[in-house]
């Protein structure tokens, strides 16, 4: 950083302060290299990077179905999304089709996922805001559903659940039952978490009117995710290029208007409760029969070309870019991740805000850092 | 629509629609590399956003690939074998329409950034700085973003290797 030095030399009203990489509320390895008026922010510079693991240059090295564990990695805490995501990526591409009974199923734990994600960033947001009780409330819910998907999955974060064609294993009584007792259980908790978080006085001073993302981010950054629809847009994956069977669920996209912390926070709280809608309507119409496809080829071998493929994840639109010369490993696989689009626009929403907001606003926007550096 | 003006642009030299249901694409260009800022442009003004920018290292698979089929003659493998070939992606919010933009840049030219366009492209561009050592014109801020400041060779190359004699050869100077 020696030209930091330089402009620090040239300018003595205003100096740089770092925060991170080892800071609790950057949730991992994240540095922002904040420069200060006094207490307000200037600009903000974050250097990413720390937990980067070349899962890029994996993909090119061994086969499709070699790649599935590492999805789930990317993005440790929607993982199933992830997980399912590569592999809807590839049942597109090669055309495989998924019975009906794994298309639910995928449903059901993909929401179930995105809840858990959720609730998540609702404890540890609170936690940096300097709440602890909530963290407390939200992994407690939290650790009921990663129960249900450990019953089936085998796995409590980093699932391989999904495979091309199906998932592994099919769900059994128990796993339905245990959803709707969660579901009628967890809409009871909603309110309790409006209540204790959004209708506290202490969080809305901290969160209203602070990181509001100018309007003209959105199309320069090409924003998703809850960012994107507490700015008055009510864009959504799952609706506007509907992938595996979401086009049969109702669910509304949640939008609010001001673009501050406080308005994403009313996103992702109602953003549990139509997951909760979506994981009923499934419950209702799950059919029997197999849960893979009977004939997935072994060896895949994508034609030659380009390919794109995203979803919704928790945090905003994930994207697969796939390129195929033909042969059984990829020859380039880029991954469009939405907490790296988040945080490129950092130095935009922070510029202007007080030291102080700058936990919050980082919050605020549900950062993963290994998905930042993938 | 934006159809009509990107054909007529001299920065875009083939143009096709591509099969969305499989590829994801509506539209795919291939465009010169030093039109890009003004293509960005273009897309930009129609209300497109940069939804994702990358490269594809394909300087050593050109020449594989004509092995490969003999039979048929490759538009691409007739040009340029050693080329990056660069990557951007726009579309629209709300009902999708993808436009898939590639333009190739021959080992150690530089290309044009469009950071001056979309603002986001800032990032894009250095991660492909960082991971392919493609060099960009007028970006205001061109610097390695996942890859240590001090890190040597660019990792998503197809001949990169941990163990190149080369990184040590490069060290040490």
């Amino acid at each position: 950083m020696s030209d930091t030095i330089e402009i620090v030399a040239q300018d003595r009203d205003t100096y740089y302060l770092n925060m991170g990489p080892q800071h609790p509320s950057t949730h991992g390895v994240l540095r922002l290299v904040l420069h200060l008026d006094g207490e307000r922010i200037i600009d903000a510079d974050p250097i990413i990077g720390y937990g980067h693991r070349a899962h890029e240059k994996m993909a090119e090295n061994r086969d499709y179905l070699q790649f599935l564990p590492n999805t789930s990695r990317i993005d440790y805490l929607s993982g199933m999304i992830y997980n399912l995501a590569y592999c809807q990526a590839i049942e597109k591409i090669l055309a495989i089709e998924v019975p009906e009974r794994a298309e639910y199923i995928r449903i059901i734990a993909g929401e179930l996922n995105r809840i858990s994600s959720h609730l998540l960033w609702l404890g540890t947001y609170l936690l940096d805001l300097g709440g602890i009780t909530p963290f407390l409330y939200g992994f407690d819910d939290r650790e009921k559903i990663l129960d249900i998907l450990d019953r089936v999955t085998g796995s409590r974060l980093t699932y391989s659940y999904g495979r091309f064609g199906g998932v592994t294993m099919d769900v059994d009584e128990v796993f339905l039952e245990n959803t709707a007792e969660f579901i009628e259980y967890f809409e009871g908790r909603i309110p309790v978490f409006e209540e204790l978080v959004i209708g506290n006085v202490i969080f809305q001073e901290r969160t209203k009117g602070v990181g509001i993302f100018p309007s003209e981010l959105i199309q320069h950054y090409a924003l998703s995710g809850p960012s994107l629809r507490a700015m008055g847009i009510a864009s959504d994956v799952r609706k506007d290029e509907p992938y595996s069977i979401y086009e049969r669920f109702e669910f509304k996209v949640p939008t609010q208007q001001a673009g501050d912390c406080f308005a994403r926070s009313l996103i992702r709280i109602e953003e549990m409760r139509q997951s909760l809608k979506i994981i009923a309507q499934a419950l209702r119409d799950i059919p029997s029969g197999p849960v893979m496809a009977a004939k997935v080829p072994k060896r895949l071998r994508p034609p030659a070309g380009e390919y794109c493929f995203s979803v919704e994840s928790a945090r905003g639109r994930y994207q697969h870019f796939i390129v195929s010369d033909g042969s059984d490993v990829p020859f380039r696989h880029k991954l469009t991740t939405p907490s790296f689009v988040n945080v490129s626009t950092m130095s935009k929403v922070m510029a202007g805000n007080m030291l102080s907001d700058a936990v919050a606003i980082l919050g605020s926007i549900d950062i993963v850092v290994p998905e930042i550096d993938r | 629509m934006i159809g009509e003006k990107l054909q007529e642009h001299a920065g875009i030299t083939e143009s096709s629609s591509a099969d969305y249901a499989v590829s994801g694409y509506h539209h795919v260009h291939k465009a010169l590399a030093s039109e890009l800022p003004a293509v960005a442009a273009l897309f930009f003004e129609n209300g497109y956003y940069l939804e994702t920018m990358t490269c594809i290292d394909e300087r050593a698979s050109a020449g594989d690939e004509k092995e490969k089929k003999d039979d048929a003659e490759d538009e691409q493998t007739a040009e340029d074998p050693g080329a990056f070939r660069l990557v951007y992606q726009f579309d629209k919010a709300g009902a999708p329409e993808r436009h898939l933009i590639t333009t190739r840049i021959a080992s150690g030219e530089s290309a044009s950034s469009i950071a001056g366009v979309f603002a986001g492209a800032d990032w894009y561009e250095r991660e492909v700085f960082d991971l392919y050592g493609v060099l960009f014109a007028k970006h205001p801020d061109l610097r390695r973003i996942l890859m240590p400041d001090d890190y040597i060779g660019h990792p998503l190359r197809k001949d990169f290797s941990d163990q190149d004699p080369r990184r040590e050869e490069m060290a040490s100077e």
